[in-house]
């Protein structure tokens, strides 16, 4: 699934730059040439380390059968043919991959108070019982929807930060105690349309 | 002390709070001090100033005022899992007791001790759990691993 035209540009001309050399064997290429014009230097990890199956259909089936999908897909959407949805959201600088109706804890203070709705808004993945959306790397905004509530806004357990050198004489202790917000994710929502 | 010496418990809300609507949990209020002493000079100035706009923004909690001849000034602020929590604001200022008493608002009523994970779910897989015969072709005989054609 591609979100955005600038991302598809770019994926299939790196698609087109990978199909140039199908059958060059490793040895064949060799580390300091140019002459190639690949992209990237080889390394080891270039490419996996089981061997390259070619796949046993031609291009216009594996087309057929990419675009089976998508259709399929696109049908269920549509008809909101699916159950319960999870999304991986990335937020406060992490990533949680979230229901609704579940509980998460951010070691820091938030900009909302106690009871107001928020929307989150970077979203990389959608999954259903069935199939999975992937983002690259987010996925558009009126195409999924994630909301909490902030329910409450605590500090931390007194943590205990010593440091202690033996034979040194020296101790410091140090007790941290941090803000922290509960969020309840209230729905995970995707709309039926889709690019 | 430390996280293994101490008690700890799971991430939880009180009654699932926030899946429908948000309730404060803060249940009731006490504020005891001195009518005379100079430690309750910040709970005298707070009840004079402040009592009455932060009664009126948080409708569902209930606020005793109890001046007491009485050493230490206290806050006993109950919640409504049943947990009560002391604070002693000795010497402490009418704006500092206004901060702490958000503070314990926006609270719920649960134990401040370690938490053991930043999640909780109900329901935490909705794919299947993983098990060694997902995604695997149903096969005859033994399976070995592949032998490498080219490396």
């Amino acid at each position: 699934m591609l979100a955005t035209m600038a991302y598809a540009g770019l994926w299939r001309t790196c698609k087109m730059l990978i199909s140039r050399h199908p059958v060059l064997s490793p040895a064949a290429i060799r580390t300091h040439s140019s002459a190639s014009g690949d992209l990237m230097p080889w390394t080891s990890l270039s490419r996996p380390p089981w061997p390259e199956q070619p796949s046993p259909f031609s291009a216009e089936e594996e087309r057929s059968r990419h675009a089976a999908v998508v259709s399929t897909v696109n049908q269920r959407i549509k008809l909101r043919d699916f159950g319960r949805l999870f999304a991986v959201v990335h937020f406060a600088g992490r990533q949680w991959k979230v229901t609704g109706e579940d509980l998460i804890l951010i070691e820091n203070h938030i900009e909302a108070e106690c009871g107001e709705r928020i929307r989150m808004e970077k979203v990389l993945l959608v999954g259903a019982e069935d199939f999975t959306l992937i983002g690259r790397p987010l996925l558009g905004k009126e195409l999924v929807r994630v909301e909490a509530t902030v329910i409450e806004k605590t500090e931390s357990w007194p943590k205990v930060h010593m440091r202690f050198w033996k034979r040194h004489r020296f101790q410091r202790k140090r007790i941290i105690i941090q803000p922290q917000t509960v969020l309840r994710i209230n729905s995970v929502e995707m709309a039926p349309r889709l690019t | 002390m430390t996280s293994r010496g101490t008690p700890s418990r799971f991430l939880r809300s009180v009654l699932q709070n926030g899946v429908g609507r948000y309730v404060c949990q803060l249940k009731r209020i006490s504020i005891i001090f001195s009518k005379k002493a100079q430690s309750s000079l910040g709970a005298r100035d707070f009840i004079e100033e402040g009592v009455v706009d932060y009664a009126n923004k948080n409708p569902g909690t209930v606020i005793y005022v109890s001046p007491q001849p009485c050493r230490v000034p206290k806050i006993v602020a109950e919640y409504l899992n049943g947990n009560v929590r002391e604070e002693t604001i000795t010497s402490k200022t009418s704006q500092q007791i206004s901060e702490l008493l958000t503070k314990l608002t926006n609270q719920s009523g649960l134990e401040i001790i370690r938490i053991r994970k930043p999640i909780h779910t109900d329901s935490p897989s909705i794919q299947g759990l993983w098990h060694p015969f997902t995604n695997r072709p149903p096969s005859i005989g033994p399976i070995r691993p592949q032998k490498p054609d080219s490396q």
